[in-house]
């Protein structure tokens, strides 16, 4: 009986949702209730579950399908901080959301996600999870859409590029099963051949694809600037991210033996290394606050590919520390955005200004979630950077430079917007602005607490959550816990940090102004043409995608075209034209008449004639 | 027995014309009336097996020989049914008390000399029924004594003396081989010596001549002129019956009992039929006319019917003596159409027509049906003998002639429904504002014979189990 608990979190969220739905819409004090009451009990069955460790087997679909439930460490440990996440944005969305029409769909759909990571994480039958995973598809999409009149586009936008890529997935989960001739997660167990490798390609782009990474990316900027901002900050900052990551991290962990120098490895390296490059260098010039966090949110998924692809111990170990600690301090970050959207009315850089004196509290929390994010020590993101480090230079200097390379645009940016947002003068505008409400500050503040509390005190999460996950016998008796051992790498991650800090000053003085500290970057020689085409999509996979699929239609239209004259016109021309013929031989001359007749039988004899 | 079918009418029209001649004027048109349904009820009765004597027992002391099959028990039925529906039209159309008793007379006539093609055994009394069908035609196509209509009599005369003198080249020929005229004794001989050239040229001669008769292309000439400018219930006659009887019937008949049907043979018959199916169909699509697109239309469906039984096996004969028996209900149909259009709107020029379906609706309807089946739309009676002899074509491994006759099929649809657009639908003509229905005595043949379509099409598979093909 005890194993049947596994479906509270699954069903419980989605009872409470449909709750939500059917409440009327002028109970508005009810609906906020009940939408905080959901998160919290789902708080509350995710800390009972917490460390728990259940197997629940159904029978399913028969031939073998079973629908089985796996409670462990992993999978409580996501649990957990979805549910942490979702109750802070809930509660966040409560003064956020007020006076917003989609408020009710929002709530409604946010629980209903809760619901499906919860059931995707504990899936572990390849099929349920598969399920779980497409549903997800469909509340991203209606949470963007619910944005407004152009958020329908993004919300196509990613429909299609999760959908295709899903779609990958779902080819990889059949390869999979065929392979392992099971789709018990915990049961398969793989080599990377030549099959298996295109199996683990294809989960891979899933797996990827939802936690953001490129080439899969380009839906995320779409999004933030038209969906409701407590999305952002809950599912492609935290929700998607440990959903992704937690997937990639069981397929190269558990189902593929994913060795260190195999081809797979480098692969995952090389699309982490381009990930954090490319979409650091597309955030550094963002003029909007939420468009630079988001194409963060997309860089940052870098080092966790990046770290897992390693396939070192440390590599591991830092990618998925820097998972977790991803999901806090973006989601930190999302969340000032938008307490200065609420209380200033906009989140463009240009506008903004000179925030810093009027709302203390937000701009201490951005400092310490971007000290974070920059990985200044001794904040979370320090720590699991330095990790990752670690297990990329064990592979190769080229990925380690590039991935600190990564880390310097990082840093540059967000000491650009933290200049042009809080510090400054601040615009007439502005000067009304007010500290936002409790409600909104709270989850902030709880969020840069433990930024500060999983650095200084790392073991916490690394002992207890991260290194269980490995496993010992990988481990292989490392214990990453405690300050980095290697202090050559820790002094070169604080030069390059005191490099981006004298970048902004020298930048920040030749343009004038905070939002101009970037602006010699993006008008350097080269860069400054790429730039520019990637301003204008060229680089957009999605872009691309739609052009070719442009021009196969154009060449299906003309196609179609083409029957169509051949049925409309060239058929009907033909039939008049031989129909005139035939007409005008009839002349009405009985002689004529006889003649043909004549000459058929004629012929109708030589023909029988001949033939004997 | 079945002498009686010949017998009966020639009797009748002695005895109508003889002494009491204007005492039997009116008791003439119920007679000829009892006489059909006579003939309707046994052809289907035989078909069937409702009897429990033999209807080919002789009747003594006449002994002329006459053999009832299947095959001939349609050309009876169609024959029968046919007539009854020109007999319905010719009353209401034609007034004078005087002409009317001329036409029935003449429908005497024809009905011994079609029953008798249908029953005769023997090649020359074939030969002689032939003659008494087309010179009674002729003069039911001349009745009215227009100058057009003379002028295509006249092709028709000449076309058709042609046929005969080649006909009756053929059986003498077919004579001086078997010695024999009865269908068996030459079979027999055929049958030991084939392909022999004496054989194989009056073969040739006897098909060319039948071909003139059914108007299938290029023998068609006469055919059109004379269909459009006859009079309305002549014209359903001979498309409903005479040319097909005369042609196509007898070409069955010889192809099926006489001769040996083989390859060549088999060919000449695939290639006319096709070529009438397609170049009727391409000319009936360019026409304004009314009755002359019907005559084209015709042309083409003889096409479908000789396509058939050039397919050879049992399923294609079959499906060609089907056709004929539905291309004269539904051509008769729209011929009887054609004439409430003609009568009512004093013209059949198409493009003058349009709008009527609102004031005549039962004509509207009963033409639409009538042109479906014959576009062999499912479910009428059309659909299934197409379906029939496409699929025998198949079968016989004729895939490009089985192709064509489908993509014919897409054309007759599309004449047949520009036809119907520009005669029904849209919005009707100011001149046409006052127009109506003919009355009950023109409508009543109409719906009956559309009423045989849509019922045979609907219990056609049932009927396709019963019949003993």
């Amino acid at each position: 009986m005890m194993d049947k608990i596994l479906f509270l979190p699954i069903l419980m969220p989605l009872v409470l949702a449909a709750a939500i739905f059917v409440i009327p819409e002028k109970l508005r004090r009810a609906k906020e209730a009940m939408a905080v009451f959901a998160a919290l009990m789902n708080l509350a069955v995710a800390i009972v579950l917490f460390k728990g460790n259940i197997i629940l087997s159904l029978p399913w679909l028969g031939k073998g399908l079973e629908f089985s439930l796996r409670l462990y460490n992993f999978s409580s440990f996501i649990i957990a901080a979805t549910a942490g996440f979702g109750f802070l944005i809930t509660l966040y969305s409560i003064m956020f959301m007020r006076g917003k029409e989609y408020a009710r769909q929002f709530y409604a759909y946010l629980l209903i996600s809760i619901s499906l990571v919860n059931g995707a994480v504990l899936a572990d039958n390849l099929l349920a999870m598969l399920f779980f995973w497409e549903g997800l598809l469909l509340t991203v999409f209606a949470m963007i859409a619910i944005g407004g009149q152009f958020a329908f586009k993004a919300a196509t936008k990613a429909l299609i590029i999760v959908g295709i890529t899903d779609l990958c997935m779902m080819a990889g989960i059949a390869l999979t099963g065929h392979l392992a001739h099971t789709l018990t997660i915990s049961k398969i167990s793989l080599p990377l051949d030549a099959l298996g490798s295109v199996a683990f390609v294809l989960l891979i782009i899933g797996a990827i694809s939802k936690a953001g990474s490129m080439p899969f990316h380009s839906w995320i900027p779409d999004a933030s600037t038209e969906a409701p901002l407590p999305f952002m900050a809950f599912l492609p900052a935290a929700l998607e991210k440990l959903l992704g990551i937690y997937l990639l991290a069981r397929i190269c962990l558990d189902m593929f033996k994913l060795a260190p120098d195999s081809g797979m490895s480098i692969m995952l390296m090389v699309i982490g290394v381009v990930t954090i490059l490319l979409a650091v260098m597309m955030a550094l010039i963002q003029k909007d606050y939420k468009r630079l966090l988001s194409y963060h949110a997309i860089s940052q998924v870098g080092y966790m590919i990046l770290g897992i692809g390693t396939a070192v111990p440390a590599g591991i170990a830092g990618g998925l520390f820097h998972m977790i600690n991803h999901a806090i301090y973006k989601s930190g970050l999302f969340l000032t955005a938008g307490a200065v959207e609420k209380q200033a009315g906009s989140t463009d850089l240009n506008k903004l200004g000179g925030l810093g004196r009027k709302m203390p509290v937000t701009f201490i929390c951005f400092i310490i979630c971007a000290a974070s994010i920059s990985g200044v020590p001794p904040f979370n993101g320090f720590f699991s950077k330095e990790l990752v480090y670690d297990g990329a230079l064990e592979r190769g200097n080229l990925f380690y430079i590039l991935a600190v390379l990564g880390s310097f645009f990082t840093a540059a940016s967000f000491l650009k917007l933290g200049h042009a947002a809080f510090l400054g003068k601040s615009s007439r505008e502005n000067e009304k602005v007010k500290e936002a409400p409790l409600p909104m500050l709270l989850p902030m503040v709880v969020i840069a607490s433990v930024c500060i509390l999983f650095g200084v005190y790392n073991a916490l999460p690394l002992n207890g959550l991260i290194q269980p996950i490995i496993g010992t016998i990988r481990l292989n008796g490392h214990n990453f816990a405690g300050f980095p051992p290697n202090t050559m790498l820790v002094i070169i991650t604080l030069v390059v940090l005191a490099a981006a800090l004298l970048n902004h000053l020298f930048g920040a003085k030749a343009g004038g102004s905070g939002i101009k500290a970037a602006d010699h970057i993006y008008h350097a020689p080269v860069l400054s043409t790429i730039y520019e085409k990637a301003e204008k999509r060229i680089f957009d996979p999605y872009n691309i995608g739609l052009k070719v699929v442009g021009i196969f239609s154009k060449i299906a239209w003309r196609l179609d075209r083409g029957v169509d004259w051949l049925y409309d016109t060239a058929a009907p021309k033909l039939a008049g034209i031989s129909s005139r013929a035939i007409l005008k031989l009839h002349s009405g001359s009985y002689s004529k008449y006889l003649v043909w007749s004549l000459l058929g039988m004629l012929i109708v004899i030589i023909f029988l004639t001949h033939s004997v | 027995m079945f002498l009686l079918f010949i017998l009966l009418p020639l009797f009748s029209l002695i005895v109508l014309n003889l002494p009491f001649r204007a005492m039997m004027k009116k008791a003439a048109f119920w007679w000829l009336l009892v006489l059909l349904a006579l003939q309707v009820y046994l052809a289907i009765g035989y078909v069937f097996g409702f009897f429990g004597f033999d209807l080919n027992a002789p009747i003594y002391p006449l002994s002329f020989s006459l053999n009832v099959d299947n095959f001939g028990c349609v050309a009876l039925l169609s024959t029968a049914v046919v007539l009854g529906a020109v007999l319905l039209a010719a009353k209401y159309i034609i007034k004078e008390e005087e002409k009317l008793f001329n036409f029935i007379s003449l429908l005497f006539i024809i009905l011994a000399g079609s029953n008798g093609l249908a029953l005769t055994t023997d090649i020359f009394s074939l030969y002689i029924f032939i003659e008494i069908t087309t010179v009674a035609s002729f003069i039911l196509i001349s009745f009215d004594k227009e100058k057009l209509v003379l002028e295509a009599v006249f092709k028709y005369i000449i076309l058709s003396a042609v046929a005969t003198v080649l006909m009756l080249l053929s059986i003498a020929l077919f004579l001086l081989v078997s010695g024999k005229t009865d269908f068996s004794a030459i079979h027999a001989v055929l049958i030991n010596s084939p392909h022999s050239l004496i054989v194989m040229f009056a073969t040739g001669v006897f098909i060319c001549a039948l071909f003139i008769k059914g108007g299938l292309m290029p023998f068609h000439g006469w055919l059109p002129d004379v269909y459009s400018s006859a009079p309305a219930p002549v014209s359903a006659l001979l498309a409903g019956i005479i040319t097909k009887l005369v042609g196509i019937f007898t070409l069955m008949r010889l192809l099926v009992s006489v001769v040996n049907f083989d390859n060549p043979i088999r060919q000449v018959i695939l290639f006319v039929g096709a070529l009438s199916v397609v170049a009727g169909a391409l000319a009936a699509a360019g026409q304004s006319d009314f009755k002359r697109m019907l005559a084209y239309s015709s042309i083409s469906q003889v096409g479908y019917i000789v396509l058939g039984l050039g397919a050879g096996n049992a399923l294609g004969i079959m499906g060609a003596l089907f056709h004929l028996f539905n291309h004269s209900v539904f051509k008769s149909s729209l011929f009887i159409n054609s004439a409430a259009i003609e009568l009512q709107a004093g013209t059949r020029d198409m493009n003058k027509l349009g709008g009527l379906s609102a004031k005549m609706p039962v004509t509207s309807t009963t033409c639409l049906i009538s042109s479906l089946s014959t576009a062999g739309m499912p479910p009428l009676a059309g659909f299934w003998s197409k379906l029939i002899i496409v699929l025998a074509l198949w079968a016989s491994g004729n895939y490009g002639y089985a192709a064509l006759a489908v993509i014919a099929g897409i054309l007759t649809l599309a004449y047949f429904i520009s036809m119907q657009r520009r005669v029904f639908f849209g919005n009707i003509k100011e001149e046409f504002a006052g127009i109506k229905e003919p009355g009950f005595g023109l409508l009543l043949p109409a719906c009956l014979l559309s009423a045989i379509t849509i019922g045979l099409g609907l219990v056609f598979p049932f009927c396709l189990k019963l019949l003993k093909f």
